[in-house]
């Protein structure tokens, strides 16, 4: 289906201005009621925000924030709606929902408000005195304006909702045991598969010694039935004989390192996504997702069934690909080549601190790719401008196939994965967002 | 077959350790994982021991506020009664800061008194000891949120605003940050500023506010006795110090900037070349500057490595940084690239090592001191939550790590009775009783400053430094203090700046071990380097430009 078809309830350009110039805009304007677009936009903002500046949100720790964000705002969309179903019964562990009294009047952008406000405390509570600040400041700057000249009821009454809608899903958050994430992730004790093949440590920061989330793939999953259901082969059978694929894929990385060219090192940083500097390879995703909302002006219904399919998507990606990193614990290339091919490599990228097989950010971009075609069709070429403020500039694309696929090779520019794990992962994301597409939201 | 074992906490700096015979990086993370700390406990030095005298010290002072004084609370120490005393200047964030003279006797109890001295502004983040105009009276440079005060010494600890006299166009930030030297041929000094955030934002996140570059004006080719109109240091990225320093000794010192990535967009650390009479310019990738992202909060520099060029320490949140410049060959550095050491050295100081709170540090206000006298220096690192980030230690006790022969380092704040679990940020750590031990003062965020007196029994012997020449840069600021023992060179580069909002100007200690005599050279700012000359052990020497060393005895009240 084409998203031109949904794309059919055009902003006031005065909301459209608020939602290009931010929440700051928005707080100016306090004559203009935000529209539940610009509430979901204007929230989802400072998550992405909060994403980048709270320590515990690496990768997977956001993919997971995202999906429950995604399906806060969903159902928050989909409960007053007669055309559009519940997602309770099809994620896991999500069993049901609140819902609106019958006949009652709510308003929906006061109801995403106050759902995304407190989720937003929910899932930010161990963010720093400056997000602290930022969530007190847009609910004290921003609310009002949503409310404003509505009667008093239906204000309360949408915001009792919203608030419960989120406070049943975060007990449904809290079946999947991922709510403390001690010491960043990193475990303080771990025992390291013996042999040349398997990960070791790729820095002397002293907090990596252990690698990042070992036991994410056994995470309850979202759409996908286990992290285990789009497992893939094993990589390339280790080996340092010189004729042998691994130490080809390996002389690969090395070669490719040692002859970057400019618009292969501009790739490589493009897709760096480091997390507490970026918003993290799921968030720019989301970034793109917003984006394209806003260009095309999306109504509510379509912006809220992306996101949660989105949010889905690259959290199981992330599940299921570190179900298969810690399946096989494969070293990674900086370790590889030093010890086999040049003892002086450097990667142009920081090399993760977890196993390499497969890439992350292959397996969550295809997922995401995924998800992103079947919504806005095979060629729906656009412009990626997440970067901008960090003095990166836009690129284009041609679809979001030839995005995620620049996205996972990019990490071979960069150094910190094979072309194996590139691929497959790829071929995991693309598996993964089977099932996210699978979700039924329309009836 | 056994299985490698990371054990983090209890292993951290028995694997620091063993790191440091191995210096490849990452293989000497072995297969074993059995080395314990105890087979490094040999090696180890004697722990030094340190009384908290709390108020008896008569130092009560607190560093208060909330978001807007999360970071700062620094402290400047310095003599302003030409006592040798160094008196105290203690940031208060939103309560006055706090000026307490150094009453104390020689060798006896710490006893600092409250008195108005000119200095008790408000909204100080931190202050720098200097002497802008050269009359030989300590000034100040006081960084507040706001406008900065370059507050100028009258005599007898008293200071006044000199903005006004000294051509000083402060501009309305949130200052941080802030170094000086006096470059080639000036007479007065250059003056760098780091700014943070838009304090005006709800959400500050991307806003870095501008760095100034303030240089000596002139006049028709003649030089003032003011600053010009600022430079701007862009791009800035949230500093929280800076520092001149002459990583590769070529003469002109550049200025490092550590930069907090909590806030910046496209920001890295720097270091900013400042040729004398040519705009600055950063030091790029392509001349060899790597790139380094971290909360950057605080600096420290010495020659750890006898080499002659400066390693910088750098604090930041979980793992800091001690960082050594690349000299292929082992020769002069010719990039300024900088290799992380800190985890085969044993100062990742990453999380607590006492209190039980297992999550990640909080790192401020560094220093490089010999705390016991051994001839080797040690390094203290003051720690604290930024403000309940849940992420991060909320008993975050500071470090002190004291350096083994071998030149790596062991946490010793324990045995030294220095654990504290209050938010420490700004710190000095100098010889307060003129005993030839270095004492610990520590400024801790909304809850009271703590004054650690040095009584380590048995320490070693020591000399105090101060270099000394007339005129312009009186304290010989970008040049070098050394001293030599049989073969063995300790060297300290003379600067202002660094720390976390506050420096320290006064003597320069250097312990001696068994040693009672040792030789001492000054290397001016010019590149002129004195003769070394005998001085003996348990003594203050003025290093006078031309004179040699000359003995000074402390009155004893």
């Amino acid at each position: 289906m084409c998203w031109r078809i949904w794309a059919r309830v055009l902003f006031p350009l005065l909301a459209m201005q608020l939602i290009i110039g931010g929440f700051s805009a928005l707080a100016l304007a306090d004559a203009v009621r935000p529209t539940p677009e610009a509430v979901l936009d204007t929230r989802y903002r400072l998550v992405l925000d909060l994403v980048r500046h709270t320590a515990t949100y690496s990768p997977p720790v956001a993919s997971r924030a995202f999906a429950y964000f995604g399906t806060i705002g969903y159902e928050a969309t989909a409960s007053g709606r007669t055309d559009l179903v519940t997602l309770a019964g099809q994620l896991h562990g999500l069993q049901s929902l609140p819902k609106r009294e019958p006949g009652a009047a709510y308003d929906l952008a006061v109801v995403l408000d106050a759902a995304l406000s407190s989720a937003t405390r929910r899932f930010f509570d161990n963010t720093g005195p400056t997000g602290q600040r930022a969530m007190n400041s847009i609910d004290a700057k921003f609310t009002p304006t949503v409310i404003e000249g509505l009667p008093s009821d239906v204000v309360e009454r949408s915001q009792a909702f919203g608030r419960d809608l989120t406070a049943a899903v975060s007990n449904w958050a809290d079946g999947d045991g991922r709510n403390e994430i001690p010491n960043m992730g990193f475990p303080l004790e771990y025992k390291l598969k013996e042999g040349p093949e398997h990960w070791r440590p790729t820095s002397t920061i002293a907090q990596q010694q252990a690698p990042l989330l070992p036991d994410w793939g056994q995470t309850r999953t979202f759409a996908m039935p286990t992290g285990a259901t789009c497992a893939l082969p094993p990589p390339q059978t280790f080996a340092t004989d010189k004729n042998s694929a691994f130490f080809k894929e390996a002389q690969e990385v090395e070669d490719t390192v040692l002859h970057l060219t400019p618009a292969q090192k501009e790739i490589a940083r493009f897709w760096s996504d480091d997390p507490m500097l970026s918003t993290t390879p799921p968030g720019h995703w989301i970034q793109i997702a917003l984006s394209i909302s806003d260009k095309l002006e999306l109504p509510i219904d379509k912006r809220a069934d992306l996101l949660v399919r989105l949010g889905v998507a690259t959290a199981d990606a992330f599940i299921g690909c570190w179900q298969t990193k810690f399946e096989y614990e494969t070293v990674r290339p900086l370790n590889y080549i030093r010890a086999n091919i040049d003892p002086n490599f450097t990667p142009l990228l920081l090399t993760p601190p977890f196993p390499e097989y497969p890439s992350g950010h292959s397996t969550q971009s295809g997922a995401a790719a995924a998800v992103l075609t079947r919504f806005f069709g095979d060629n729906f070429a656009y412009e990626d401008s997440a970067h901008v403020n960090d003095g990166l500039p836009p690129r284009k694309f041609a679809s979001f196939w030839a995005a995620a696929d620049e996205a996972a090779v990019s990490r071979l520019y960069g150094g910190i994965h094979f072309r194996t794990a590139i691929e497959r992962g790829l071929d995991q994301g693309r598996c993964v967002g089977r099932y996210a597409n699978a979700l039924i939201t329309a009836k | 077959m056994r299985l490698l074992v990371v054990i983090l906490m209890a292993l951290a700096y028995a694997a620091s350790a063993r790191a440091a015979d191995d210096p490849s990086g990452v293989s000497h993370y072995g297969p074993s994982g059995d080395y314990a700390a105890s087979a490094r406990a040999a090696d180890d030095p004697p722990p030094p021991h340190f009384t908290d005298f709390k108020a008896a010290s008569g130092i009560a002072a607190s560093y208060d506020g909330d978001w807007q004084f999360m970071v700062g609370g620094g402290v400047a120490a310095f003599d302003c009664a030409h006592d040798g005393r160094p008196s105290v200047l203690i940031a208060g964030g939103q309560s006055k800061a706090k000026f307490f003279r150094n009453l104390s006797k020689p060798g006896g109890v710490p006893k600092f008194e409250l008195q108005a001295s000119g200095l008790e502004l408000e909204s100080v983040i931190g202050a720098y000891p200097i002497d802008i105009d050269g009359d030989g009276e300590v000034d100040l440079v006081v960084l507040r949120i706001g406008e900065i005060d370059l507050m100028r010494g009258l005599g007898n600890c008293r200071f006044e605003n000199a903005n006004g006299l000294w051509g000083f166009q402060s501009q309305d930030a949130w200052w941080t940050a802030f170094s000086a030297t006096w470059e080639k041929g000036q007479k007065w000094p250059t003056l760098a500023f780091g700014s943070y955030i838009d304090r005006s934002k709800d959400e500050p996140w991307g806003t870095c506010t501008q760095n100034l570059l303030y240089r000596p004006a002139e006049d028709k080719g003649e030089p003032q006795r003011r600053f010009t109109t600022p430079i701007p240091l862009a791009p800035s990225y949230c500093p929280l110090s800076m520092l001149f320093t002459d990583w590769n000794r070529s003469g002109a010192p550049s200025l490092r900037v550590t930069n907090d990535r909590e806030y910046y967009e496209g920001g890295q650390e720097q270091m900013w070349r400042v040729p004398p009479g040519e705009p600055p310019r950063l030091y790029t990738e392509a001349e060899g500057w790597k790139y380094l992202r971290i909360w950057g909060m605080g600096i420290a520099s010495y020659d750890l490595s006898g080499s002659g060029y400066p390693d910088y320490f750098l604090t930041s949140m979980a793992d800091q940084k001690l960082q050594r410049v690349d000299r292929p060959g082992g020769g002069a550095p010719g990039k300024p690239g900088f290799t992380d050491i800190a985890f085969p050295k044993g100062v990742t100081a990453a999380r607590p090592y006492a209190g039980g709170d297992m999550r990640p540090s909080t790192g401020w206000h560094a220093q490089f001191e010999d705390v016991t006298n051994s001839g080797l220096v040690d390094l203290f690192v003051a720690k604290g939550n930024v403000a309940e980030m849940k992420d991060f230690a909320a008993k975050d006790p500071s470090n002190l790590l004291m350096q083994r022969a071998d030149g790596s380092f062991v946490e010793m704040g324990e045995k030294a009775g220095l654990v504290s679990f209050g938010q420490a940020r700004g710190a000095a750590l100098a010889d307060f009783n003129l005993s030839g031990r270095v004492d610990v003062l520590v400024v801790n965020r909304n809850s009271p400053a703590q004054f650690w007196l040095n009584d380590t029994p048995a320490l070693g012997h020591w000399i105090e430094l101060q270099a000394v020449q007339d005129g312009a840069n009186r304290n010989a600021i970008s040049g070098w203090i050394e001293l030599k023992v049989g073969d063995r060179v300790q060297r300290r580069e003379l600067t202002i700046g660094g720390g976390h909002a506050g420096g320290q100007l006064t003597w320069v200690h250097f312990g001696l071990g068994e040693a009672r005599q040792a030789e001492a050279r000054v290397i001016w700012p010019d590149g002129t380097a004195e003769d070394w000359r005998p001085v003996e052990s348990d003594a203050f020497y003025w290093m006078r430009r031309g004179e040699g060393p000359v003995r000074w005895t402390p009155r004893p009240d």
